[in-house]
């Protein structure tokens, strides 16, 4: 139990630290990787609270979620490498105080909410991945297909936008060359 | 106990995946050049580039090693061969080896060369076109099983290696962690023709040797998962099991070296091309066959 807990507290400050280094970095791409390093810390605290499925899949989810995003902040920011000294942060009083006050709200929900009777004994890995499946493809599974299919025609819609028109036509590179 | 035979299995293959490399490539066989290159390694100056991104710089090797072992650390080399044989084994090699992209990206950042920097990129286009078929052939093995414990694949497949059970998911496999690997001819990140080395550019010395040797234990990661996932793991006549997934693993190794000795290098573009619009449908109908098979055949 003591273990459990050191663990989780461990990766709980892991995540808040590569959290800070987010936004005390100028370069986008360790900005990006420590975002990734602070989701793996989070992933890390799921293994620790004996939820094995959940902590391998946000670890692995978020490798290549973070690169992506690394890269499109290269593309899209004017100082990617943070050599120009560029200052990320913007409207300070104001994101303090939304910071402070989201965090207490986080805070008092965990110390003041009704959590019910907590498991003694949590189901083994086995178990857990089992019900998960049956809860996904049981009772929750008009939601999360509906959720699914809503993100796979987001993504065909703006990759369908993005391509220039003449292209369609079957210019190829041709016309996006120009 | 576990820990220690698995890395000693581990290394003896890097060594074994280093002389056949080298026979291959220069047509001697040198068991002793793997080791003499490795020290000849540590011995030479390890050059540090001018203004480089110094955390992912140091950590990019050393991170590529560890996501290595750690993906060999769910795969079992016999029944009770295997450092953690997890209830998500199938699952956490793919989280593992989802790092890799992370230690190359840094790699190719931390330098501050456009070389390496181009190299770390091409990887991460690499990944969009082989990872959704790193995925979905260790689904069907999964299904097959109906258990993501690696050692209930091998299990499963006692009577009926996956290889002959869906051979479809096994060629896209093996396509995929070629490229995984990134071993010609999906070598781009370190296209040593047009990019001098790529992300290995820059790396001198002990850091370069650190970044080899992690190159050759992820081939005989991904190696090992073929042979688990596909080939039956521990399962063959005579020879105790250890034994049959270490000859396996270094079978599918070293074919992985000479089909990349006679293979043309793939473009980028094209590799993309291949995978989404040949590769992806193949691997959808593999599961759905799979499927199919689990429900009909008892």
């Amino acid at each position: 139990m003591f273990a459990q807990a050191f663990f989780v507290a461990v990766f709980g400050l892991a995540a808040i630290g590569f959290g800070v280094a987010v936004f005390s970095t100028a370069s986008m791409v360790r900005s990006a990787l420590a975002l990734l390093f602070s989701q793996t810390a989070v992933g890390c605290m799921f293994l620790a609270l004996q939820t094995e499925f959940l902590g391998v899949l946000q670890i692995m989810m978020m490798a290549t979620e973070m690169s992506i995003m690394a890269i499109f902040m290269v593309m899209f920011m004017m100082d990617p490498g943070g050599l120009g000294g560029m200052d990320m942060t913007h409207q300070k009083r104001f994101s303090l105080g939304a910071g402070v006050l989201a965090g207490g709200t986080a805070v008092a929900v965990a110390l003041l909410a009704d959590w019910g009777p907590v498991t003694a004994q949590a189901p083994d890995a086995a178990m857990q991945t089992r019900a998960l499946g049956m809860e996904l493809l049981g009772r929750s599974m008009m939601i999360f297909e509906t959720a699914g299919v809503t993100i796979l025609t987001a993504m065909i819609a703006a990759t369908a936008v993005a391509i220039p028109v003449h292209t369609l036509a079957g210019n190829g590179d041709k016309g996006a060359s120009e | 106990m576990n820990f220690a035979v698995v890395l000693l299995a581990l290394l003896g293959s890097v060594w074994v995946l280093a002389v056949v490399e080298g026979w291959t490539t220069t047509g001697h066989l040198r068991p002793a050049a793997p080791l003499l290159s490795g020290l000849a390694h540590l011995g030479r100056e390890s050059i540090v580039p001018r203004t480089p991104d110094r955390v992912f710089f140091e950590a990019a090797p050393v991170l590529l090693l560890i996501v290595a072992v750690l993906g060999a650390a769910v795969l079992p080399l016999a029944p009770t061969l295997v450092i953690a044989d997890l209830a998500t084994g199938a699952l956490f090699i793919n989280a593992a080896l989802a790092y890799v992209l992370v230690a190359l990206i840094m790699g190719g950042w931390g330098p501050n060369g456009a070389y390496a920097m181009i190299g770390g990129w091409r990887f991460l286009g690499q990944l969009i076109a082989y990872s959704m078929l790193i995925v979905m052939p260790i689904t069907a093995a999964a299904m097959r099983a109906e258990s993501l414990l690696n050692s209930a694949i091998v299990t499963s497949q006692a009577g009926l290696w996956n290889i002959v059970y869906q051979p479809l998911g096994f060629v896209l496999f093996f396509i995929a962690a070629t490229a995984l690997a990134f071993r010609s001819p999906f070598d781009l990140p370190t296209a040593a023709g047009e990019l001098a080395g790529g992300v290995e550019a820059e790396y001198t010395g002990a850091r370069l040797a650190v970044l080899r040797l992690a190159r050759l234990v992820l081939v005989i990661t991904l190696a090992s998962a073929t042979t688990v996932f596909y080939l039956g793991g521990w399962h063959g006549p005579l020879l105790p099991p250890w034994a049959w997934s270490l000859v396996k693993t270094l079978t599918v190794s070293s074919s992985m070296l000479l089909a990349g000795h006679h293979l043309p290098r793939i473009r980028e573009a094209d590799l993309l091309g291949w995978c989404w619009k040949l590769g992806i449908p193949l691997a959808l109908l593999n599961i759905f066959v799979v499927g199919l098979l689990v429900l009909v055949v008892p």
